[in-house]
């Protein structure tokens, strides 16, 4: 893309790297954290260690049935971001294309109804999961954050969708493909790093939310992020900084690989020279 | 596109009704419905709540500082994290780190190091003579520092779309603008920026959406302290709700904050899509 | 787009009629379930606090399970910000997930007022072992789970705010060390004293006292605290405010003025905060949950401080006598429950002479029986702290020291939280954020139908 200059790639690179160690600032304050004993968490001035330990990791990995509770939130969350991306990116782009009256309205009434205050949808979604006898299930949680994943699909993968040429898939259409198959063999490859990012993101906003799960869940279903909530708030032991930073450490860690993973994907290429041929 | 439509009517409609419901009845805590009708007797109550008011100016200064902080932020990261080299995947996945760390160890790892005593950002900052600087305990500090907390976890969400954006950019218009004779700044100016228009609408406007509801962040850093000083709406009713029961008038200052969102959503909307058009 | 409305009017009416339709509410039957037997045994299921339920479900239950095994025992936990709802939406449920319902102090009037919990002397007492002492009970922490006049609640982890002292600091500054009887003048003039420079650099590395000074419903039990101890209250037996005078303010101006002598930053103190300053040995005293003690003079994971230097009492007194603040967790049985007779006979295990000793000695959990506290303590080191604990529901009980015994209470303590916080951060005068507290909770109040 922009040719800039070997000096201007060196600073970019060192901006780069610059930028991220700020932002991961906290984040590696936290990962000590999580290796202190408790006397060394707050101390005038601060210091790093007196004493590695391992503690924070293992006390509290049983306490807080921290592996099912990771094993349900990569269910929940996987779940989730996989129904929204489908029918969210489909929506998104039959709003990007489809010259249809009132597609504006739709596709602002779907945006708009992220605009509920989360504490309004928990207490009548909890009703409603009573009343037909699905809470603490899997697929309750899934559909509640489903809801508030789509909106965010639909929106951002228009906006992808409409960076990229009609005549893409006007060229597959003619060659006897339908829509169908014109926006799964040529559109989805084409917008990839659109729907990683997408994906990315969903998962991120699913992996973290705690309203709903907290309300929803009872055990079986329960995630990691209500049993990092019942940590936060023990005003029973209290200093349990260590623990939480630990746990906070484990939350962290399939995401990051999970992304690099993906990272392949994010990957520029596919959608360039395709509208040459 | 009627899969996604189907599941938000199905997931959204009765809740949205039913929080209607209860703003215009009495709330029956025994039976956790709504029980008699009183009209708008709720939404005159919230209306006249100083607390609710107050709430939703402390929204409009957070949105104003912090949208276009991170908007202005993310972008400007992503290009610097779009140069080509062997570690940008590296960087570009950590870079999601901060959205990831769950709210309540993210806001108590910033008590922590904005703490007078104890705090690493104050111990730096004494090294060079400044402080101690009460980062939460003084009003506009503390607003401050709720900004300056959400740009740290919310600028990687705008950093992502904002390199899928670029990655996205077709370089066959880049040549030719190459061989038009275009410098790197009408580049920018004439090519990048309008090809990037719907990604940064689209950037901004589910930021806009998330930051309104955000609380998370304000309960675990700040609880909204002190006074009223980071009491975000969303915060003050969930706290009216889940904490004090008031779910009455917990449900009209849900409506409210919806209607007022849908609004400002809607000439976002119009905003974007003139921008779209312009270019 | 027509086809889109259609569907949402279909879901929508399907929703109403979800939620509206008649809610057919299961009795209990009359045996209360039984205690199960060996081939078809019981299960109860109980919401606790987050904090505890892992142990109670590891250490409490197998033990209890020794006792009964035909009654199965499952405790899930809820984080503590928002056990309340969710124990709301649980107890008015058509039929009942759960048989044992644990709340905090000022939860039971709203749990009970939902009308899913019975009363464990009578509508129980069928059930009720013999040997089961109620009288044996202090009054002060039964009372957590009272609310007119019945008992829907029995004590099950009991907690007070008491006044810890770092021996050292006090001996550093050449200051007497703290009774019951120090009075909060007295505190005040040994307060500037505690502000010391323990290391000799020239500037202070040790302050007089940390507890809660951030925007918390928890932040103005302190002040709630010197008022009750001065003979005042918050609401008076017709439910009518009553601490809009000098009185109240003085009381606030008491927690505002402890922030003179705190340590820089304290503004923001919640519960870990003060903790970790007083386990460092930064701050001589702290006014806190005595359950902490363990880990702040015991465990050596957790504080720099020894058994030897940790001293405990009430808070300094005022002019009708010592302080303390009532923090007790209670727990009742649903009325919708399946297994009354099962639940209870779990609850009155764990609240027994036996059950309690047992629960002392290895949860380390404070009691509410007299001879328990009397008796000998589980481990030597208790035994301060019992004395303590004996001081301070005296004192409890005799100046009505607890929040507001209302449904409202959350709301209310909601309310002196905001205020409280403005006048700490210096947003409002004491004289203004009481007067301002004043208002909003009797127009609270008055919004609920009690005549203000």
């Amino acid at each position: 893309m922009v040719s800039t200059g070997r000096l201007g790639r060196a600073a970019a690179i060192c901006g780069a790297i610059l930028a991220t160690l700020v932002f991961l600032f906290p984040v590696i304050y936290m990962v000590g954290i999580s290796f202190k004993v408790p006397r060394d968490i707050f101390t005038v001035p601060p210091r790093w260690f007196s004493e590695l330990t391992f503690d924070n990791y293992t006390s509290y990995f049983n306490q807080a049935r921290i592996l099912p509770r990771m094993l349900n939130t990569v269910i929940v969350a996987g779940g989730a971001a996989i129904i929204s991306m489908v029918a969210g990116s489909m929506a998104g782009y039959a709003l990007s294309r489809m010259r249809m009256r009132g597609a504006g309205v739709v596709a602002g009434l779907i945006l708009a109804s992220r605009a509920v205050p989360p504490i309004a949808l928990v207490v009548p979604m909890f009703l409603v999961a009573r009343r037909l006898g699905l809470t603490d299930q899997y697929i309750t949680v899934i559909l509640a954050y489903v809801t508030f994943l789509v909106p965010y699909v639909v929106w951002l993968m228009r906006a992808f969708f409409r960076s990229l040429p009609p005549e893409l898939e006007e060229a597959a259409m003619i060659d006897g493909c339908n829509r169908f198959g014109a926006f799964f063999r040529i559109i989805v490859p084409c917008s990839l790093p659109g729907l990683v990012s997408t994906l990315i993101y969903c998962i991120i906003l699913a992996w973290e939310e705690l309203l709903f799960a907290l309300i929803l869940t009872n055990d079986k279903a329960v995630t990691i992020p209500v049993a990092i909530a019942g940590i936060a708030a023990d005003t029973e032991h209290g200093g349990l900084w260590g623990p939480l930073s630990a746990v906070g450490v484990l939350t962290v860690l399939p995401v990051v690989v999970f992304a690099l993973a993906v990272q392949k994907y994010l990957v520029k290429g596919l959608a360039d020279g395709a509208t040459k041929g | 596109m009627a899969p996604a439509l189907v599941l938000l009517a199905g997931m959204l409609l009765y809740p949205i009704i039913y929080t209607v419901w209860v703003s215009l009845s009495d709330f029956d805590l025994s039976t956790f419905q709504p029980s008699g009708w009183v009209g708008w007797k709720n939404y005159e109550a919230v209306l006249a709540d100083p607390g609710f008011l107050q709430s939703l100016k402390v929204t409009g200064v957070y949105l104003v500082v912090a949208l276009p902080l991170q908007m202005v932020l993310g972008f400007g990261l992503a290009f610097l994290l779009n140069v080509e080299w062997r570690g940008r995947g590296l960087l570009r996945a950590l870079f999601l780190i901060p959205m990831v760390v769950a709210p309540v160890v993210a806001g108590g790892v910033w008590r922590m190091l904005l703490d007078p005593l104890w705090g690493v950002v104050n111990y730096a900052l004494g090294l060079v003579g400044v402080g101690p600087v009460e980062w939460i305990g003084d009003p506009t500090l503390a607003m401050v520092s709720l900004i300056l907390i959400d740009t740290w976890r919310w600028t990687p969400f705008v950093v992502l779309i904002a390199s899928a954006g670029i990655m996205a950019l077709p370089s066959d218009v880049y040549e030719a603008a190459r061989s038009d004779g275009a410098n790197r700044w009408q580049t920018l100016r004439h090519v990048t920026v309008p090809l990037l228009v719907p990604v940064v609408a689209a950037a901004f406007v589910v930021r806009w959406l998330g930051a309104v509801k955000m609380f998370d962040i304000a309960l675990a850093a700040t609880k909204g302290g002190p006074g009223q000083a980071t009491d975000v709406v969303n915060l003050y009713i969930y706290e009216k709700g889940f904490r004090g029961l008031e779910f009455g008038s917990a449900s009209s200052m849900a409506t409210v904050v919806l209607l007022i969102t849908m609004i400002i959503t809607y000439f976002l909307f119009r905003i974007s899509r003139r921008l779209e058009n312009r270019w | 787009m027509r086809r889109f409305l259609r569907l949402g009017a279909v879901v929508t009416a399907f929703g109403l009629t979800l939620a509206g339709c008649g809610s057919s509410t299961t009795e209990a039957p009359a045996d209360g379930g039984g205690l199960g037997t060996a081939e078809s045994p019981v299960s109860i299921r109980v919401i606790a606090n987050d904090a505890f339920a892992k142990q109670w479900q590891d250490q409490l239950v197998p033990e209890f399970a020794k006792k009964h095994p035909n009654i199965k025992v499952t405790v899930d936990g809820v984080p503590y910000n928002d056990q309340l709802a969710k124990s709301m939406l649980e107890l008015t449920s058509p039929t009942a997930t759960y048989d044992v319902i644990l709340g905090d102090d000022p939860w039971f009037p709203q749990l009970a007022k939902t009308g899913g919990l019975v009363d464990l002397k009578t509508d129980l007492a069928k059930f009720t072992d013999a040997g089961y002492a109620w009288d044996d009970f202090n009054p002060s922490p039964l009372a957590a789970g009272q609310w007119d006049g019945h008992q829907y609640g029995v004590p099950v982890r009991s907690n007070l705010l008491l006044m810890f002292y770092n021996r050292e600091l006090y001996k550093k500054a050449k200051v007497a060390e703290p009774t019951s009887e120090t009075t909060w003048e007295q505190y005040f003039a040994d307060a500037p004293k505690l502000v010391q420079d323990t290391d000799g650099d020239g500037k202070p590395d040790a302050w007089a006292v940390g507890t809660y000074f951030t925007k918390d419903p928890l932040t103005p039990t302190i002040w709630q605290t010197v008022l009750n101890s001065n003979g005042g209250r918050l609401l008076d037996d017709d439910l009518k405010v009553s601490f809009d005078d000098d009185a109240g303010v003085k009381a606030l101006q008491t927690q505002i003025d402890l922030l003179k002598y705190a340590p820089p930053g304290a503004s923001t103190y919640q519960f870990n905060e003060p903790l970790e300053a007083f386990r460092q040995g930064k701050v001589a005293t702290m006014f806190m949950w005595g359950s902490v003690y363990k880990g702040t003079a015991i465990d050596k994971a957790t504080t720099t401080l020894s058994e030897d230097q940790v001293g405990i009492t009430t808070l300094p007194a005022g002019s009708a006598g010592p302080g303390a603040h009532r923090g007790i967790w209670s727990a009742g049985v649903a009325k919708k429950s399946a297994h009354q007779a099962a639940a209870w006979t779990f609850l009155q295990w764990v609240t027994s002479k036996e059950g309690e000793q047992w629960v002392g000695a290895n949860l380390g959990t404070f009691p509410a029986r007299d001879s328990t506290l009397q008796g000998t303590p589980p481990a030597p080191w208790l035994k301060p702290v019992y004395e303590a604990i004996t001081k301070g529901y005296e004192a409890i009980s005799k100046g009505q020291m607890w929040r507001p015994r209302l449904p409202e209470s959350d709301a209310v303590q909601q309310i002196l939280a905001l205020q409280t916080s403005r006048a700490m951060s210096g947003q409002a005068p004491a004289k203004d954020a009481v007067h301002q507290a004043a208002v909003d909770i009797s127009a609270l109040l008055k919004s609920k139908g009690y005549a203000q």
